[in-house]
Protein backbone atom coordinates (compact mmCIF):
# COMPACT_ATOMS: atom_id res chain seq x y z
CA UNK A 1 0.00 0.00 0.00
CA UNK A 2 1.33 3.65 -0.94
CA UNK A 3 0.76 6.89 0.31
CA UNK A 4 2.23 9.55 0.15
CA UNK A 5 3.05 12.05 2.81
CA UNK A 6 2.43 15.44 3.55
CA UNK A 7 5.29 16.67 3.28
CA UNK A 8 6.12 14.53 -0.20
CA UNK A 9 3.22 15.48 -1.66
CA UNK A 10 3.69 19.01 -1.30
CA UNK A 11 7.29 19.28 -2.65
CA UNK A 12 5.42 17.33 -5.60
CA UNK A 13 2.75 19.43 -5.92
CA UNK A 14 4.36 22.96 -5.26
CA UNK A 15 0.72 23.94 -3.67
CA UNK A 16 1.09 27.44 -1.89
CA UNK A 17 1.00 27.07 2.08
CA UNK A 18 -3.17 29.08 1.66
CA UNK A 19 -4.67 25.90 0.03
CA UNK A 20 -3.23 23.71 2.81
CA UNK A 21 -3.75 24.50 6.41
CA UNK A 22 -2.63 22.68 9.09
CA UNK A 23 -4.41 23.62 11.79
CA UNK A 24 -8.10 24.61 11.77
CA UNK A 25 -6.91 27.93 14.22
CA UNK A 26 -5.29 29.15 10.90
CA UNK A 27 -8.42 28.75 8.90
CA UNK A 28 -10.20 31.18 10.14
CA UNK A 29 -8.29 34.17 8.36
CA UNK A 30 -9.80 38.01 9.06
CA UNK A 31 -11.40 37.38 5.46
CA UNK A 32 -13.30 34.06 6.37
CA UNK A 33 -14.34 35.79 9.32
CA UNK A 34 -15.92 38.73 7.67
CA UNK A 35 -17.55 35.83 5.61
CA UNK A 36 -19.06 34.60 8.40
CA UNK A 37 -20.46 37.78 9.66
CA UNK A 38 -22.18 38.88 6.42
CA UNK A 39 -23.34 35.69 5.23
CA UNK A 40 -26.47 35.91 8.20
CA UNK A 41 -29.20 37.85 8.38
CA UNK A 42 -29.60 38.05 11.72
CA UNK A 43 -25.96 38.41 13.81
CA UNK A 44 -25.30 34.67 15.37
CA UNK A 45 -28.13 32.95 13.55
CA UNK A 46 -27.14 30.82 10.72
CA UNK A 47 -29.67 28.40 8.52
CA UNK A 48 -28.14 25.90 6.26
CA UNK A 49 -28.75 27.63 3.48
CA UNK A 50 -26.00 30.24 4.85
CA UNK A 51 -23.68 27.51 6.43
CA UNK A 52 -23.39 26.66 2.64
CA UNK A 53 -23.07 29.37 1.29
CA UNK A 54 -20.22 30.36 3.81
CA UNK A 55 -18.45 27.42 3.46
CA UNK A 56 -18.63 27.06 -0.29
CA UNK A 57 -16.79 30.55 -0.37
CA UNK A 58 -14.14 29.28 2.12
CA UNK A 59 -13.32 26.30 0.30
CA UNK A 60 -13.31 28.84 -3.14
CA UNK A 61 -10.88 30.97 -0.91
CA UNK A 62 -8.77 28.02 -1.03
CA UNK A 63 -9.13 26.42 -4.12
CA UNK A 64 -10.60 23.74 -3.15
CA UNK A 65 -12.62 21.87 -6.26
CA UNK A 66 -16.29 21.03 -6.26
CA UNK A 67 -16.35 23.93 -3.53
CA UNK A 68 -19.97 23.94 -4.13
CA UNK A 69 -20.75 20.23 -3.79
CA UNK A 70 -18.64 19.92 -0.97
CA UNK A 71 -19.81 22.17 1.32
CA UNK A 72 -23.31 21.34 0.96
CA UNK A 73 -22.78 17.16 1.26
CA UNK A 74 -21.68 18.09 4.75
CA UNK A 75 -24.50 20.17 5.65
CA UNK A 76 -26.79 17.92 4.48
CA UNK A 77 -24.79 14.83 6.25
CA UNK A 78 -24.95 16.74 9.46
CA UNK A 79 -29.06 17.82 9.18
CA UNK A 80 -29.33 13.72 8.29
CA UNK A 81 -29.50 13.84 4.95
CA UNK A 82 -27.91 12.49 1.85
CA UNK A 83 -28.32 15.75 -0.79
CA UNK A 84 -28.82 19.29 -0.19
CA UNK A 85 -32.01 18.62 -3.25
CA UNK A 86 -33.54 16.35 -0.35
CA UNK A 87 -33.91 18.52 2.76
CA UNK A 88 -37.40 20.29 3.18
CA UNK A 89 -37.55 23.73 2.89
CA UNK A 90 -38.64 23.71 6.30
CA UNK A 91 -34.90 22.26 7.52
CA UNK A 92 -33.11 24.62 5.08
CA UNK A 93 -34.77 28.11 6.87
CA UNK A 94 -34.45 26.27 10.38
CA UNK A 95 -31.26 27.98 12.56
CA UNK A 96 -28.61 24.99 13.06
CA UNK A 97 -27.70 24.43 16.33
CA UNK A 98 -23.92 25.61 17.98
CA UNK A 99 -23.69 21.97 18.04
CA UNK A 100 -24.53 20.95 14.18
CA UNK A 101 -22.57 24.15 13.11
CA UNK A 102 -19.53 22.84 15.20
CA UNK A 103 -19.80 19.55 13.34
CA UNK A 104 -20.20 20.92 9.87
CA UNK A 105 -16.97 23.04 11.20
CA UNK A 106 -14.73 19.55 11.99
CA UNK A 107 -15.73 18.19 9.02
CA UNK A 108 -14.98 21.52 6.69
CA UNK A 109 -11.50 21.23 8.54
CA UNK A 110 -10.69 17.88 6.44
CA UNK A 111 -12.16 19.67 3.46
CA UNK A 112 -9.62 21.92 3.29
CA UNK A 113 -6.99 19.13 4.03
CA UNK A 114 -8.29 17.88 0.18
CA UNK A 115 -9.41 14.91 2.17
CA UNK A 116 -12.56 13.38 -0.25
CA UNK A 117 -16.07 14.28 1.21
CA UNK A 118 -16.79 10.43 1.02
CA UNK A 119 -14.10 10.15 3.44
CA UNK A 120 -15.03 12.86 5.70
CA UNK A 121 -18.69 11.57 6.11
CA UNK A 122 -17.06 8.15 6.22
CA UNK A 123 -20.07 7.06 4.05
CA UNK A 124 -20.80 7.06 -0.05
CA UNK A 125 -23.57 5.50 -1.72
CA UNK A 126 -23.49 2.93 -4.50
CA UNK A 127 -26.47 2.43 -6.97
CA UNK A 128 -28.97 1.53 -3.93
CA UNK A 129 -26.26 0.66 -1.30
CA UNK A 130 -25.09 2.91 1.59
CA UNK A 131 -21.83 1.61 2.22
CA UNK A 132 -18.79 2.66 4.91
CA UNK A 133 -15.74 4.41 3.78
CA UNK A 134 -12.66 5.10 4.96
CA UNK A 135 -8.84 5.60 4.04
CA UNK A 136 -7.20 4.48 2.05
CA UNK A 137 -9.64 2.03 0.60
CA UNK A 138 -10.52 3.22 -2.40
CA UNK A 139 -13.63 4.74 -3.58
CA UNK A 140 -15.76 3.54 -5.66
CA UNK A 141 -16.24 5.85 -8.80
CA UNK A 142 -19.80 6.49 -10.38
CA UNK A 143 -19.00 4.69 -13.45
CA UNK A 144 -18.36 1.12 -12.05
CA UNK A 145 -22.11 1.25 -11.40
CA UNK A 146 -22.59 0.57 -15.13
CA UNK A 147 -20.60 -2.77 -14.51
CA UNK A 148 -23.12 -4.57 -12.63
CA UNK A 149 -26.14 -3.52 -14.80
CA UNK A 150 -23.73 -5.37 -16.95
CA UNK A 151 -23.00 -8.60 -15.31
CA UNK A 152 -26.62 -8.57 -14.21
CA UNK A 153 -27.90 -8.59 -17.89
CA UNK A 154 -25.80 -11.10 -18.80
CA UNK A 155 -26.19 -12.88 -16.12
CA UNK A 156 -29.96 -13.14 -17.11
CA UNK A 157 -29.27 -13.94 -20.50
CA UNK A 158 -27.07 -16.89 -19.79
CA UNK A 159 -29.96 -18.19 -17.53
CA UNK A 160 -32.45 -17.83 -20.19
CA UNK A 161 -30.39 -20.04 -22.27
CA UNK A 162 -29.83 -22.90 -19.72
CA UNK A 163 -33.07 -23.31 -18.57
CA UNK A 164 -34.40 -23.62 -22.08
CA UNK A 165 -37.77 -22.13 -23.18
CA UNK A 166 -40.12 -24.69 -22.40
CA UNK A 167 -40.38 -25.33 -18.34
CA UNK A 168 -38.91 -23.41 -15.52
CA UNK A 169 -35.34 -24.35 -13.54
CA UNK A 170 -34.71 -24.10 -10.43
CA UNK A 171 -32.87 -20.46 -10.59
CA UNK A 172 -29.13 -21.06 -10.57
CA UNK A 173 -26.47 -19.96 -8.49
CA UNK A 174 -24.13 -18.03 -10.12
CA UNK A 175 -20.66 -17.69 -8.52
CA UNK A 176 -18.82 -14.57 -9.16
CA UNK A 177 -15.25 -13.81 -8.52
CA UNK A 178 -14.26 -9.85 -7.40
CA UNK A 179 -10.63 -9.37 -7.96
CA UNK A 180 -9.52 -5.92 -5.94
CA UNK A 181 -12.91 -5.47 -4.30
CA UNK A 182 -11.77 -2.54 -2.59
CA UNK A 183 -14.89 -1.23 -0.02
CA UNK A 184 -16.88 -4.04 -1.57
CA UNK A 185 -19.33 -1.82 -3.52
CA UNK A 186 -19.23 -4.23 -6.43
CA UNK A 187 -19.63 -7.55 -4.73
CA UNK A 188 -22.15 -6.53 -2.62
CA UNK A 189 -24.24 -4.88 -5.03
CA UNK A 190 -24.25 -7.90 -7.51
CA UNK A 191 -25.41 -10.19 -4.10
CA UNK A 192 -28.21 -7.64 -4.11
CA UNK A 193 -28.93 -7.67 -7.72
CA UNK A 194 -28.54 -11.69 -8.06
CA UNK A 195 -29.98 -12.65 -4.97
CA UNK A 196 -29.77 -16.61 -5.78
CA UNK A 197 -25.78 -15.78 -6.42
CA UNK A 198 -22.61 -15.97 -3.97
CA UNK A 199 -19.38 -14.33 -4.37
CA UNK A 200 -15.55 -14.28 -3.71
CA UNK A 201 -13.97 -11.21 -3.36
CA UNK A 202 -10.70 -10.45 -2.63
CA UNK A 203 -7.78 -7.85 -2.31
CA UNK A 204 -4.01 -7.85 -1.55
CA UNK A 205 -4.83 -4.68 1.28
CA UNK A 206 -6.19 -5.59 4.43
CA UNK A 207 -7.60 -2.20 5.53
CA UNK A 208 -10.08 -3.15 2.03
CA UNK A 209 -10.71 -6.85 3.17
CA UNK A 210 -11.92 -5.53 6.73
CA UNK A 211 -13.84 -2.72 4.82
CA UNK A 212 -15.41 -5.42 2.68
CA UNK A 213 -16.12 -7.69 5.27
CA UNK A 214 -17.61 -4.58 7.50
CA UNK A 215 -19.96 -3.60 4.65
CA UNK A 216 -20.91 -7.38 4.24
CA UNK A 217 -22.11 -7.16 8.11
CA UNK A 218 -24.14 -3.66 7.61
CA UNK A 219 -26.43 -5.33 4.70
CA UNK A 220 -26.28 -8.98 6.47
CA UNK A 221 -24.74 -10.56 3.08
CA UNK A 222 -22.34 -11.74 5.07
CA UNK A 223 -23.62 -15.39 4.58
CA UNK A 224 -23.14 -15.45 0.65
CA UNK A 225 -19.79 -13.76 0.59
CA UNK A 226 -16.47 -14.99 1.13
CA UNK A 227 -13.63 -12.42 1.63
CA UNK A 228 -9.95 -13.28 0.98
CA UNK A 229 -6.89 -11.71 1.89
CA UNK A 230 -4.93 -12.20 -1.16
CA UNK A 231 -2.93 -10.75 -3.98
CA UNK A 232 -3.70 -11.79 -7.55
CA UNK A 233 -0.08 -11.29 -8.46
CA UNK A 234 1.14 -14.19 -6.14
CA UNK A 235 -2.42 -16.26 -6.09
CA UNK A 236 -2.52 -19.67 -8.21
CA UNK A 237 -6.12 -20.71 -9.62
CA UNK A 238 -6.57 -23.38 -6.61
CA UNK A 239 -6.25 -21.21 -4.04
CA UNK A 240 -9.31 -19.17 -5.18
CA UNK A 241 -11.61 -22.06 -6.85
CA UNK A 242 -13.42 -22.02 -3.40
CA UNK A 243 -16.37 -22.80 -4.93
CA UNK A 244 -15.36 -24.47 -7.97
CA UNK A 245 -15.02 -23.00 -10.92
CA UNK A 246 -16.69 -19.33 -11.62
CA UNK A 247 -19.63 -18.14 -13.95
CA UNK A 248 -18.07 -14.56 -13.59
CA UNK A 249 -15.10 -13.30 -13.12
CA UNK A 250 -15.88 -9.29 -11.94
CA UNK A 251 -12.46 -6.36 -11.75
CA UNK A 252 -12.15 -2.86 -11.45
CA UNK A 253 -8.64 -3.07 -11.65
CA UNK A 254 -5.84 -0.84 -11.34
CA UNK A 255 -5.85 0.54 -14.56
CA UNK A 256 -4.14 3.56 -14.24
CA UNK A 257 -1.32 4.09 -16.78
CA UNK A 258 2.04 4.79 -14.28
CA UNK A 259 2.94 8.60 -15.97
CA UNK A 260 -0.38 9.72 -15.14
CA UNK A 261 -0.46 9.07 -11.85
CA UNK A 262 1.30 12.21 -10.80
CA UNK A 263 -1.33 14.36 -12.44
CA UNK A 264 -4.06 12.82 -9.97
CA UNK A 265 -6.08 15.31 -7.77
CA UNK A 266 -4.72 15.77 -4.80
CA UNK A 267 -7.79 14.20 -2.94
CA UNK A 268 -6.70 11.04 -4.74
CA UNK A 269 -2.78 11.47 -4.40
CA UNK A 270 -3.40 12.29 -0.67
CA UNK A 271 -5.73 9.90 0.46
CA UNK A 272 -6.47 6.67 -1.40
CA UNK A 273 -4.44 3.87 -1.60
CA UNK A 274 -2.09 4.07 -4.96
CA UNK A 275 -1.43 0.40 -5.46
CA UNK A 276 -5.78 0.86 -6.08
CA UNK A 277 -4.82 2.77 -9.04
CA UNK A 278 -1.04 2.78 -10.56
CA UNK A 279 -1.53 -0.32 -13.67
CA UNK A 280 2.29 -0.35 -14.28
CA UNK A 281 3.82 1.61 -17.47
CA UNK A 282 0.62 0.47 -19.76
CA UNK A 283 -1.82 0.21 -17.39
CA UNK A 284 -2.26 -3.05 -18.20
CA UNK A 285 -0.54 -5.04 -15.67
CA UNK A 286 -3.34 -6.07 -13.28
CA UNK A 287 -5.46 -6.91 -16.08
CA UNK A 288 -2.88 -8.86 -17.85
CA UNK A 289 -2.94 -11.21 -14.55
CA UNK A 290 -6.19 -11.37 -14.16
CA UNK A 291 -6.98 -12.58 -18.01
CA UNK A 292 -3.95 -15.28 -17.68
CA UNK A 293 -5.18 -16.85 -14.63
CA UNK A 294 -9.13 -16.43 -15.79
CA UNK A 295 -9.11 -19.32 -18.13
CA UNK A 296 -8.20 -22.18 -15.25
CA UNK A 297 -10.82 -19.94 -12.72
CA UNK A 298 -13.80 -20.02 -15.45
CA UNK A 299 -16.53 -22.12 -16.44
CA UNK A 300 -16.61 -22.58 -20.00
CA UNK A 301 -18.78 -19.93 -21.70
CA UNK A 302 -18.01 -18.23 -18.21
CA UNK A 303 -17.33 -14.26 -18.52
CA UNK A 304 -14.93 -11.69 -17.68
CA UNK A 305 -16.36 -7.93 -16.69
CA UNK A 306 -13.39 -5.28 -16.62
CA UNK A 307 -13.50 -1.80 -16.25
CA UNK A 308 -11.13 0.04 -18.16
CA UNK A 309 -9.17 2.92 -19.46
CA UNK A 310 -10.68 4.24 -22.84
CA UNK A 311 -7.18 3.34 -24.23
CA UNK A 312 -7.85 -0.31 -23.15
CA UNK A 313 -10.38 -1.44 -25.00
CA UNK A 314 -7.50 -2.12 -28.32
CA UNK A 315 -4.71 -3.26 -26.25
CA UNK A 316 -6.35 -6.01 -25.24
CA UNK A 317 -7.76 -6.87 -28.05
CA UNK A 318 -4.28 -6.88 -29.25
CA UNK A 319 -3.26 -8.71 -26.50
CA UNK A 320 -5.75 -11.48 -26.83
CA UNK A 321 -5.06 -12.02 -30.17
CA UNK A 322 -1.22 -12.41 -28.94
CA UNK A 323 -2.33 -15.33 -26.55
CA UNK A 324 -5.04 -17.43 -28.63
CA UNK A 325 -4.19 -19.94 -26.02
CA UNK A 326 -5.59 -18.59 -23.96
CA UNK A 327 -9.35 -19.27 -25.20
CA UNK A 328 -10.33 -15.81 -24.18
CA UNK A 329 -12.25 -13.80 -26.60
CA UNK A 330 -13.20 -10.23 -26.39
CA UNK A 331 -17.01 -10.18 -26.93
CA UNK A 332 -18.09 -6.24 -26.40
CA UNK A 333 -16.76 -2.80 -25.41
CA UNK A 334 -19.59 -0.82 -23.54
CA UNK A 335 -19.19 3.00 -22.49
CA UNK A 336 -19.70 4.38 -19.55
CA UNK A 337 -22.61 7.38 -19.09
CA UNK A 338 -19.56 9.82 -20.53
CA UNK A 339 -19.32 8.17 -23.78
CA UNK A 340 -16.03 7.01 -23.20
CA UNK A 341 -15.06 3.40 -23.65
CA UNK A 342 -14.81 1.49 -20.07
CA UNK A 343 -15.92 -2.02 -19.73
CA UNK A 344 -14.86 -4.83 -21.60
CA UNK A 345 -16.55 -8.45 -21.89
CA UNK A 346 -14.30 -11.17 -22.26
CA UNK A 347 -15.59 -14.84 -22.94
CA UNK A 348 -14.06 -18.19 -22.37
CA UNK A 349 -14.66 -20.24 -25.31
CA UNK A 350 -16.23 -23.81 -24.99
CA UNK A 351 -13.01 -26.21 -26.47
CA UNK B 1 -39.27 16.20 -3.80
CA UNK B 2 -40.21 18.85 -5.82
CA UNK B 3 -37.17 20.87 -5.25
CA UNK B 4 -35.26 18.68 -7.11
CA UNK B 5 -36.69 19.20 -10.53
CA UNK B 6 -36.05 22.26 -12.11
CA UNK B 7 -37.64 22.58 -15.44
CA UNK B 8 -35.60 25.12 -17.98
CA UNK B 9 -38.34 26.29 -20.06
CA UNK B 10 -38.68 25.15 -23.72
CA UNK B 11 -38.27 25.41 -26.97
CA UNK B 12 -40.20 23.66 -29.30
CA UNK B 13 -37.80 22.42 -32.57
CA UNK B 14 -36.86 20.07 -35.03
CA UNK B 15 -36.34 16.32 -33.71
CA UNK B 16 -31.73 16.75 -33.38
CA UNK B 17 -29.15 14.25 -34.58
CA UNK B 18 -29.26 12.08 -31.35
CA UNK B 19 -25.75 12.42 -29.11
CA UNK B 20 -22.77 10.27 -29.70
CA UNK B 21 -24.52 8.83 -33.03
CA UNK B 22 -21.54 8.66 -35.20
CA UNK B 23 -22.23 6.42 -37.95
CA UNK B 24 -18.67 5.51 -38.40
CA UNK B 25 -17.93 4.75 -34.85
CA UNK B 26 -20.77 2.97 -34.62
CA UNK B 27 -20.06 0.47 -37.59
CA UNK B 28 -16.11 0.00 -35.99
CA UNK B 29 -17.96 -1.50 -32.60
CA UNK B 30 -20.63 -3.34 -34.66
CA UNK B 31 -18.84 -6.46 -34.66
CA UNK B 32 -18.56 -6.21 -30.76
CA UNK B 33 -22.17 -5.46 -29.90
CA UNK B 34 -24.21 -8.23 -29.16
CA UNK B 35 -27.80 -7.24 -29.69
CA UNK B 36 -29.31 -5.62 -26.51
CA UNK B 37 -32.63 -6.61 -25.57
CA UNK B 38 -34.09 -4.61 -22.76
CA UNK B 39 -35.60 -7.11 -19.86
CA UNK B 40 -39.25 -5.91 -19.75
CA UNK B 41 -39.50 -3.43 -17.27
CA UNK B 42 -35.98 -1.86 -17.59
CA UNK B 43 -36.34 1.45 -18.92
CA UNK B 44 -32.80 1.49 -20.06
CA UNK B 45 -29.33 0.52 -19.77
CA UNK B 46 -26.57 2.49 -18.96
CA UNK B 47 -23.70 2.81 -21.66
CA UNK B 48 -25.76 1.26 -24.57
CA UNK B 49 -27.61 4.44 -25.23
CA UNK B 50 -24.88 5.21 -27.26
CA UNK B 51 -24.94 2.09 -29.45
CA UNK B 52 -28.18 1.39 -29.88
CA UNK B 53 -29.94 2.10 -32.49
CA UNK B 54 -33.73 1.23 -31.56
CA UNK B 55 -34.49 0.93 -28.36
CA UNK B 56 -37.39 -0.14 -26.57
CA UNK B 57 -39.21 2.50 -25.30
CA UNK B 58 -39.74 3.34 -21.83
CA UNK B 59 -42.28 1.71 -20.12
CA UNK B 60 -44.23 3.51 -17.55
CA UNK B 61 -42.58 4.68 -14.98
CA UNK B 62 -42.34 2.01 -11.82
CA UNK B 63 -43.28 2.49 -8.34
CA UNK B 64 -46.61 4.44 -7.46
CA UNK B 65 -47.18 5.43 -10.51
CA UNK B 66 -47.95 2.73 -12.20
CA UNK B 67 -51.44 2.89 -12.75
CA UNK B 68 -50.68 6.33 -14.77
CA UNK B 69 -50.17 5.57 -18.76
CA UNK B 70 -47.58 8.05 -19.83
CA UNK B 71 -45.92 8.79 -23.17
CA UNK B 72 -43.21 6.69 -23.62
CA UNK B 73 -39.72 7.85 -24.14
CA UNK B 74 -37.05 6.67 -26.26
CA UNK B 75 -33.74 7.12 -25.96
CA UNK B 76 -32.95 8.35 -28.65
CA UNK B 77 -34.85 11.58 -27.70
CA UNK B 78 -33.00 12.36 -24.81
CA UNK B 79 -30.23 14.12 -24.54
CA UNK B 80 -28.04 13.37 -21.63
CA UNK B 81 -25.41 16.17 -19.59
CA UNK B 82 -23.36 14.93 -16.69
CA UNK B 83 -21.20 17.59 -14.51
CA UNK B 84 -18.11 14.57 -14.78
CA UNK B 85 -15.82 17.15 -16.41
CA UNK B 86 -13.44 16.73 -19.43
CA UNK B 87 -11.10 14.94 -17.13
CA UNK B 88 -10.10 11.16 -17.95
CA UNK B 89 -13.35 9.97 -15.43
CA UNK B 90 -12.70 6.30 -13.92
CA UNK B 91 -10.05 5.78 -11.26
CA UNK B 92 -8.47 9.04 -12.30
CA UNK B 93 -11.01 11.30 -10.99
CA UNK B 94 -12.89 11.28 -7.90
CA UNK B 95 -15.80 13.76 -8.22
CA UNK B 96 -18.82 14.09 -5.67
CA UNK B 97 -21.18 15.66 -8.34
CA UNK B 98 -23.85 13.35 -9.44
CA UNK B 99 -26.78 15.42 -11.15
CA UNK B 100 -28.12 14.66 -14.18
CA UNK B 101 -29.53 17.23 -16.38
CA UNK B 102 -31.93 15.25 -19.11
CA UNK B 103 -33.21 16.94 -22.12
CA UNK B 104 -36.04 15.39 -24.67
CA UNK B 105 -35.39 16.79 -27.35
CA UNK B 106 -38.30 16.71 -29.45
CA UNK B 107 -40.00 18.91 -26.56
CA UNK B 108 -37.35 20.63 -25.52
CA UNK B 109 -37.89 19.98 -21.83
CA UNK B 110 -35.00 19.73 -19.46
CA UNK B 111 -34.93 18.23 -16.19
CA UNK B 112 -31.83 18.47 -13.59
CA UNK B 113 -31.84 16.02 -11.37
CA UNK B 114 -29.75 15.91 -7.90
CA UNK B 115 -31.44 13.89 -5.59
CA UNK B 116 -29.35 11.18 -4.22
CA UNK B 117 -25.65 10.31 -4.12
CA UNK B 118 -26.04 7.66 -6.90
CA UNK B 119 -25.39 8.45 -10.43
CA UNK B 120 -27.50 5.75 -11.72
CA UNK B 121 -30.37 6.31 -9.57
CA UNK B 122 -30.44 10.22 -10.67
CA UNK B 123 -30.64 8.96 -14.24
CA UNK B 124 -33.86 7.04 -13.47
CA UNK B 125 -35.72 9.31 -11.13
CA UNK B 126 -34.97 12.33 -13.93
CA UNK B 127 -36.13 9.70 -16.30
CA UNK B 128 -39.50 9.21 -14.40
CA UNK B 129 -39.96 13.10 -13.99
CA UNK B 130 -39.06 13.51 -17.73
CA UNK B 131 -41.75 11.39 -18.92
CA UNK B 132 -44.17 12.98 -16.68
CA UNK B 133 -43.77 16.21 -17.35
CA UNK B 134 -43.61 15.62 -21.54
CA UNK B 135 -46.54 13.57 -21.08
CA UNK B 136 -48.06 16.89 -19.49
CA UNK B 137 -46.64 18.75 -22.09
CA UNK B 138 -48.52 16.87 -25.01
CA UNK B 139 -51.86 15.67 -23.54
CA UNK B 140 -52.01 18.84 -21.44
CA UNK B 141 -55.62 17.85 -19.71
CA UNK B 142 -55.68 14.28 -21.24
CA UNK B 143 -52.63 13.44 -19.21
CA UNK B 144 -53.19 11.31 -16.22
CA UNK B 145 -50.14 13.25 -14.38
CA UNK B 146 -52.76 16.64 -14.89
CA UNK B 147 -55.52 14.24 -13.86
CA UNK B 148 -53.92 12.62 -10.87
CA UNK B 149 -52.59 15.72 -9.54
CA UNK B 150 -56.30 17.33 -9.99
CA UNK B 151 -58.12 14.32 -7.92
CA UNK B 152 -55.07 14.93 -5.34
CA UNK B 153 -56.29 18.44 -5.26
CA UNK B 154 -59.87 17.62 -4.75
CA UNK B 155 -59.45 15.02 -2.25
CA UNK B 156 -57.35 17.80 -0.16
CA UNK B 157 -59.84 20.55 -0.58
CA UNK B 158 -62.46 17.84 0.80
CA UNK B 159 -60.20 17.05 3.39
CA UNK B 160 -60.33 21.02 4.63
CA UNK B 161 -63.73 21.78 4.01
CA UNK B 162 -65.04 18.55 6.39
CA UNK B 163 -62.31 19.74 8.79
CA UNK B 164 -64.07 23.00 8.77
CA UNK B 165 -67.64 22.13 9.03
CA UNK B 166 -67.00 19.62 11.86
CA UNK B 167 -65.29 22.71 13.99
CA UNK B 168 -67.86 24.57 13.25
CA UNK B 169 -70.34 22.43 14.78
CA UNK B 170 -68.15 21.52 17.33
CA UNK B 171 -68.36 25.31 18.27
CA UNK B 172 -72.01 25.66 18.07
CA UNK B 173 -72.31 22.48 20.49
CA UNK B 174 -70.26 24.24 23.10
CA UNK B 175 -72.26 26.93 22.70
CA UNK B 176 -75.71 25.16 22.89
CA UNK B 177 -73.99 23.69 26.48
CA UNK B 178 -73.47 27.12 27.93
CA UNK B 179 -76.79 27.91 27.21
CA UNK B 180 -77.80 25.43 28.80
CA UNK B 181 -76.10 25.58 32.10
CA UNK B 182 -77.28 29.35 32.60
Amino acid sequence: MRCLTHTLFRRLSCLSPQCMPWRWSQILSPKELSLRQSCSARPGVMTATDVVNYWQKVFETNGIPEARESSEYIVSFVLGAKTFQSLSSKSLCTPLTVAQQEQIQQLSNKRLERMPVQYILGEWDFQDLTLKMRPPVFIPRPETEDLISLVVEEESLMYKKNSGLCFPVSAPHPVILEIGCGSGAIALSLLCKLPQSRVIAMDKEEAAVDLTRENAHRLQLQERIHVLHQDVSYSSAKQLLLWGPVDFIVSNPPYVFHEDMASLDAEILRYEDLDALDGGDDGMRVIETILVLAPSLLKDSGSVFLEVDPRHPNMVKDWLQAHPNLLLVLRAVHKDFCGKPRFLHIQKQSR
Amino acid sequence: MVNSLLVLGFVPEKPCPRLCMNVPRLLQFASLLRAVRAPGWRPWILGHMHFSLHRAPLLQAAGKKNSLSLLALTEAELEEQFVRGHGPGGQATNKTSNCVVLKHVPSGIVVKCHQTRSVEKNRKIAREILQEKVDLFYKGEESDVFKEKKALEKKKQEKKRRAKEHLERKKLFKEMQQLDTK
